[in-house]
């Protein structure tokens, strides 16, 4: 699953499931710094309608730590995502 | 846009076994079929007086539709993390002798193990109790998703918290309904 090392001045992002269905892909490479209460809408940019369809039902990991982004209060949304970090868009789970 | 999967989606799966095990403690995500003989083995001690043991096999029915194939993909590493971290809080609240968690990836036929919790302790009842939470905490809380692919449709990503088609997440506004879900069991 590891992706390629993102180049200089870039993040990776992951996405698995639905993200993944939705993208067309299992991740990629993204302009870095970024910050964490725009990654939503970015990636509506990219992929228009993702926000409804996908993310909000989404959660969010950055180096395999979830952060929180929902919400105007949202206690992460002033996070920065930094050059080589890795976010994951995790959708709910379905093991068993 | 659709959030369903083409008949064609091939999962990105770990080719070897991703295991992570120490003396109290197995968790593996594994391509391969799983051995519930070797789970068992791995948590007998002779402090143990209790074994449970719990496998859970895929269905070929979801709703009453048919089910024609499974397949389970994950984010290893941080699903790794989780069933560690639920292990290791499980063995220290019930008092377990040991504790073995073992999923698997990629495709998994109908009828077949889809995942393997084995638990001893002193006594059967943290045994029991310990298995069954186990369970349930694996599967709202790891990182692992399965796409079901139903006879003569597309694949369809399910979804533990709302149980029904919910996973059709394009399809989900309005109408949503909330069931105990049950994938395994």
């Amino acid at each position: 699953m590891a992706p390629s090392k993102a180049p200089t001045g870039h993040f990776s992002i992951l996405y698995f499931a639905a993200a993944s269905t939705f993208t067309n892909k299992a991740s990629e490479h993204l302009p870095a710094p970024a910050e964490a209460r725009n990654l939503f809408s970015k990636l509506e940019e990219l992929y228009p309608g993702i926000k409804d369809k996908v993310l909000s039902s989404c959660a969010v990991t950055v180096n395999m730590a979830y952060i929180d982004i929902d919400g105007d209060d949202a206690p992460d949304l002033e996070l920065v995502i930094k050059d080589g970090d890795e976010v994951a868009i995790i959708p709910p789970v379905s093991s068993g | 846009m659709s959030t369903t999967e083409s008949s064609s989606y091939k999962p990105d799966i770990p080719r070897e076994p991703v295991i992570q095990t120490s003396e109290k403690i197995h968790i593996e995500l594994t391509p391969n079929d799983l051995d519930s003989l070797a789970a068992t083995r791995f948590v007998r001690s002779p402090s143990a007086g209790a074994t449970v043991l719990f496998i859970g096999t895929t269905r070929d029915t979801f709703n009453d539709l048919p089910v024609s194939s499974l397949a389970y993909t994950s984010y290893a590493p941080l699903a790794m993390a989780t069933l560690h971290t639920i292990a290791t809080t499980l063995l220290a609240k019930h008092s377990l002798t040991k504790i073995a968690i073992i999923h698997k990836l990629g495709e998994c036929p109908i009828g077949e193990e889809s995942i393997i919790i084995a638990v001893s302790a002193p006594h059967r009842q943290a045994a029991w109790r310990a298995g069954e939470e186990a369970l349930e905490e694996t599967k709202k809380r790891a990182e692992i998703w399965k796409l079901e692919r139903f006879e003569g449709g597309e694949g369809v990503w399910r979804a533990n918290r709302d149980g029904a088609m919910g996973v059709k997440v394009g399809e989900r506004e309005g109408g949503e309904e909330k069931q105990p879900e049950g994938a395994v069991a």
